[in-house]
């Protein structure tokens, strides 16, 4: 009961304030409704924000200015037609919001498709907002009725008006505010569905571990262009209502002071909550409220400011974070089953059904090659012109010393190292120069040496992400999910936090989250890392079940385990390639003893 | 000279090695043996201080060690890494320099010295350190460490990456660094014949936890478990 | 175009940049050497010129109030690493905020105490002649500044043992403290060395851009931008970028207006981000 209270709060408690405010709408002081209107407002503005930082993981010190422009826009629309035709809100509010997408996409762009450092990135979007604050100020421009008269600003907008025609009056203030409470709820409860779809968990996961998103063939920049659009769009939408409410704006929505509320809104409140911003906002509006009402007089900024620092130090989950770390202590705890969990057991039929089907749907194993592949980091040269071709039949291993470029070599094959020189193919496919998720796309499947998983998805959503990834569909992500989850032997671990998991069940499920990929060509680093020798026989199986279906590159130093693979062994040396064969045949070559377990003649 | 006692500590909420005590008396060189993984590198950074210990201490010189490991780098702790972290955007001499006067040692005078001892280091002395190749980088480190004039040096793998040629020169080095400056030594390694060149007596770890002390001659009678050590 | 106006123009913006250049370098050193992004730089700099202007209205002499405005953006930079931002290490964008928030504490704090609007000092005005044109001495006299100063901390950084300990600490910060480094005690120095620079900034730039609380938001905007775009080879590649886009951004104003000039400088700003994402020096083997 609780626990589907506390999976459904930001659900229910959302919906019950939101009712509440609009049946006790009428009965507030009409100054107090016009003053929580603005509270109202701002509290979508900080849920624009929560949308892009708290679930999208980028920091956008910008959403005053998708606000600012929004709202300019949208009141220049409705100056012009709302006077005769009515209707103000209906012009204002979609153009608003399609501004702010707009914006917020080119800038977006911009900063997502050159894979933009996280830093720069906040950097450049705060310093757009304040490049709109200097140009506005002498910016001075008719439009229709509109005068924007830069620092002037730009006044006569109309308020809501709702009726149609010439003679429509704009709402008083108690139902101006029901009509921002109702939008706002609306605005809400999409966003909270967005954020629950398929493009939300996308979203969660790019937060979470944007290397690994985009190892599972998801184009990130897509999906944070897409999502800073949204929250642009939001923060459009927030900018028409505050012109219609205010009826007056002027470049000071710009400004500094109004930037930095937006992040202080979602601190309080709680990052990530969505709901957050909103109560952020209103305990925000109620403190200024009353310190401007003449507690501290004009320094209501020296207080917003110390308290922006005193959040960051002190309180980083907000008032929601902490009020659901609480409840959480009274639920169970659905990680508990991490503790019972057993080994994994490969059972080969079932694998091998698996991959068979994979290859019916995914088309069969392709072959990896290099020719000449090459990469330095100064005076270092981890991948020296390496040639070389893996095929399906047998795995291949990567063997050589710490430090002989073997992990260089595969994070060159998965473009995670672009190389200087040289070619990389895919069947006929040169792949040198392509991103990441298009080499997933055209069948790689990659395992990093260290687990690689969403730590606070649950084990299920961890395999599902990966299957949508291929699968595109939700049923058959499912089936596969819950296939190579029953594979793995985790029915019970199925609601655990990955976080929750032993690192040796972690490499387990990543390598599970590759599986549902279907991937043509794998490559592994380092799997048996970590793993106890139970564990490191059943992966030894999954490794010669899968070369049979797939191509399968392994990167290793456990001998014990390579020797297990049966398989073709690479000695790289410096950056080089420099022995090839079995096993037994490297076992007996004295110059590999030499470099590799250390033969040399010591002092 | 040096004690780990009870060593508990991992990172985050792992524990990675438990209870682990051990001992290196002055002038001695000790290996700390084992498959990637176990631990050994671990235990070697919680000795300097790098990461959160659960229980345990350490001595150096007769004194408990306190937390801090710049404190504990001026009892005497020097400290050679895996993957040597050279400091990539400071010059060889910097490197040197800036470890010397750190603990308040002249810092023109040890460079000189230093450059002297490794002899490799010179001709590159005015270079960035991230420009050198892995087995420069790595004689670098073991300079860099020697600056602080320890009394206790802790190297972490120190043949990784480097040519065999070098690595016997390096069995060289320290050997005789050991000998004329009284250094005593942990070497962490996977190199099994390097480790028997230069040291005594070994701890062999497994899973977190010392699994045995030997002596050079046993570990050199026992295939079994060089075999085991090797994983050939 | 004649020659002396071509020769004013770029002496002009060449004082700009340098302009430019002496209001970013306290926030190239901290973000270069410890990896934090001060929002309250242009506050800290606010800060120096209302010490060096209340400092002359009690009777210091205009060069004596100078490194008294240092020593007061120091010592309050060093209060501030304390109490703040050493317990945000490795939380870049916390940082932000709360130096963010810092900031905007030290704006209103400025408005209460000084008001909005501060006298200038008087100093004499200067000027020379090049062909027709007649140019203020102060602002062209910024070119030598901003020389020395870059000279200085370059060599202090570069050439001195805390500068080595600095460098070392933000470079492989775990190794410098298992050499004996005392890593907090460094970065206390560094912040107050950038606070006490944009201190030096705001104070040798009274004479032309005086006092008032929302003075550090106009430098800002572009010191931001020039030390992003520089990247980690920060004392290098920020007198680069200064030197490119400030003078560039003060060509084009000088031929249209400021506004297109800003405009100017964020488009570049935003174009070499795309060229470099990580910054201009991201690639670069150079110490500082």
């Amino acid at each position: 009961m609780f626990e589907k209270l506390h999976s459904n709060a930001g659900l229910i408690f959302p919906l019950i304030v939101a009712g509440a405010a609009l049946a006790f709408s009428g009965a507030l002081d009409p100054y107090l409704a016009f003053v929580a209107t603005s509270w109202v407002i701002f509290g979508l503005l900080g849920l624009s924000l929560d949308v892009i930082w708290g679930r999208g993981g980028f920091l956008s010190l910008a959403q005053t200015a998708f606000y600012g422009l929004g709202g300019y826009l949208g009141a220049v629309i409705a100056i012009n037609f709302a006077p005769s035709l009515g209707l103000s809100l209906l012009w204002a509010l979609p153009s608003a919001a399609v501004f702010g997408a707009l914006i917020a996409a080119a800038l977006g762009y911009l900063i997502f498709f050159s894979r933009m450092g996280e830093l720069q990135s906040t950097i450049l979007s705060y310093t757009f907002t304040l490049l709109l604050w200097s140009v506005t100020q002498t910016f001075k421009i008719d439009i229709g009725a509109a005068v924007i008269g830069g620092d002037n600003g730009l006044s006569n907008i109309p308020g809501i008006i709702l009726g149609v025609g010439e003679e429509a009056k704009k709402l008083k203030p108690n139902a101006a505010f029901a009509c921002v409470v109702f939008i706002s709820a609306v605005v809400y409860f999409f966003t909270r569905w967005l954020m629950r779809s398929n493009f939300g968990k996308i979203v969660d996961c790019i937060r979470i571990d944007i290397e690994k998103t985009e190892l599972l063939g998801y184009d990130i920049r897509k999906f944070q262009v897409l999502n800073f659009a949204y929250s642009g769009a939001v923060a459009g939408l927030a900018g028409a209502l505050f012109a219609l409410w205010a009826n007056y704006l002027n470049p000071s929505i710009f400004s500094v002071q109004e930037a930095l509320l937006v992040p202080i809104y979602v601190l309080v409140g709680g990052l990530g909550t969505l709901a957050g911003p909103f109560l952020g906002a209103l305990i925000i509006g109620a403190l200024s409220f009353w310190l401007g009402g003449g507690a501290a007089g004009g320094q209501t900024t020296l207080i917003l400011g110390a308290v922006l620092i005193l959040l960051v130090m002190f309180l980083h989950n907000g008032f929601l974070g902490a009020l659901d770390n609480l409840w959480k202590r009274y639920l169970p705890d659905p990680n508990d089953a991490a503790r019972d969990a057993g080994a994994v057991k490969i059972d080969t039929e079932v694998l091998d059904q698996i991959l068979s089907e994979a290859a019916e749907q995914a088309g069969p194993a392709k072959n990896l090659s290099t020719d000449e592949a090459f990469k330095s980091f100064g005076g270092v040269i981890p991948v020296n012109k390496v040639s070389r071709e893996f095929k399906p039949g047998k795995p291949y291993s990567l063997i050589g010393p710490n430090g002989a470029g073997k992990s260089s070599f595969l994070k060159t094959c998965v473009g995670i190292y672009r190389p200087e020189g040289g070619t990389i193919l895919l069947d006929n496919d040169d792949i040198t120069r392509a991103q990441i998720f298009d080499r997933v796309h055209k069948g790689m499947g990659v395992k990093n040496q260290k687990p690689q998983v969403f730590g606070e998805n649950t084990v299920f959503e961890n395999l599902w992400i990966a299957a949508f990834a291929r699968t595109k569909d939700r049923a058959a992500a499912d089936e596969t999910a819950t296939r190579i989850l029953n594979m793995l032997g985790m029915e019970a671990q199925k609601a655990v936090q990955a976080s929750a998991l032993s690192h040796g069940q972690q490499q387990w499920l990543d390598i599970g989250m590759v599986l549902c990929l279907a991937p043509r060509v794998v490559l592994l680093d380092e799997p048996a890392a970590g793993m106890t020798n139970e564990e490191t026989r059943e992966l030894s199986l999954l490794v010669r079940t899968l070369a049979k279906h797939t191509t399968v590159v392994v990167v290793e130093h456990d001998m014990e385990f390579v020797r297990t693979l049966e398989g073709h062994v690479t000695v790289l040396h410096q950056g080089n390639l420099f022995a090839e064969g079995d096993i037994d045949t490297l076992r007996a070559n004295d110059a590999v003893l030499d470099i590799y377990l250390g033969r040399g003649e010591h002092v | 000279m040096f004690k780990v006692t009870n060593a508990t500590g991992g990172y985050g909420k792992t524990t990675i090695i438990r209870d682990v005590s051990l001992e290196v008396k002055a002038g001695e060189i000790v290996a700390l043996l084992g498959r990637n993984g176990v631990g050994k590198s671990t235990l070697m950074r919680y000795a300097t201080g790098l990461i959160r210990a659960t229980s345990g201490y350490v001595e150096i010189d007769g004194e408990m060690a306190p937390p801090s490991p710049a404190k504990r780098a001026r009892l005497g702790l020097g400290y050679v890494p895996q993957g040597r972290f050279v400091f990539p955007r400071m010059s060889v001499t910097e490197n040197i320099a800036v470890a010397a006067a750190s603990n308040g040692f002249d810092a023109k005078k040890t460079v000189e010295e230093m450059l002297e001892d490794f002899p490799l280091l010179r001709p590159k002395a005015a270079d960035l350190a991230g420009g050198l190749s892995g087995g420069q980088q790595q004689v670098l480190a073991l300079a860099r460490a020697l600056a602080i004039r320890p009394k206790i040096l802790l190297l972490d793998e120190p043949t990784e990456g480097v040519q065999p040629s070098i690595i016997d020169e390096m069995a060289g080095v320290l050997k005789r660094i050991n000998a004329d400056r009284e250094i005593a030594m942990l070497v962490a390694e996977q190199n099994l014949d390097f480790c028997l060149s230069i040291s005594e007596r070994a701890y062999v770890m497994e899973k977190g936890a010392i699994h045995m002390e030997t002596d050079r001659d046993s570990l050199r009678a026992d295939k079994e478990l060089q075999q085991e050590l090797l994983g050939v | 175009m004649e020659l002396d106006f071509l020769a004013t123009v770029l002496l002009s913006s060449l004082s700009s940049a340098s302009i430019l250049l002496i209001a970013t370098l306290g926030l190239a050193v901290v973000y270069g050497l410890m990896g934090v992004i001060n929002l309250a730089h242009g506050e800290f700099l606010m800060v120096g010129a209302y010490s060096a202007l209340t400092a002359t209205q009690i009777g210091l002499p205009y060069p004596l109030a100078i490194p008294f405005a240092v020593a007061m953006t120091m010592l309050i930079g060093a209060t501030v690493e304390l109490l703040i931002i050493r317990k945000l290490y490795g939380r870049i964008f916390d940082t932000m905020l709360a130096t963010w928030g810092l900031g905007m504490v030290f704006n209103q704090a400025a408005v209460l105490i000084f008001g909005t609007v501060s006298p200038g000092i008087g100093m004499p005005q200067w000027n020379f002649q090049i062909g027709d044109y007649s140019l203020a001495f102060y602002p062209i006299a910024m070119i030598f500044v901003a020389a020395v100063m870059l000279a200085f901390v370059y060599f202090l950084m570069t050439h001195t043992v805390y500068g080595m300990k600095a460098r070392a600490s933000i470079q492989e910060p775990q190794m410098a403290q298992a050499i004996g480094i005392d890593s907090s005690r460094v970065n206390t120095m560094t912040f107050a060395i950038g606070c006490g620079l944009a201190g030096f900034a705001g104070a040798i730039l009274l004479p032309i851009i005086p006092a008032t609380p929302s003075m550090g938001l106009f430098f800002a905007v572009k010191g931001f931008l020039t030390v992003v775009v520089a990247g980690p080879v920060a004392l290098t590649g920020s007198a680069i970028t200064a030197l490119g886009l400030g003078g560039g951004a003060s060509v084009t104003a000088s031929f249209m207006t400021s506004v297109v000039g800003d405009v100017f400088f964020f488009l570049m700003t935003a174009l070499l981000l795309w060229l470099y994402p990580l910054g201009i020096s991201a690639n670069w083997r150079r110490k500082l």
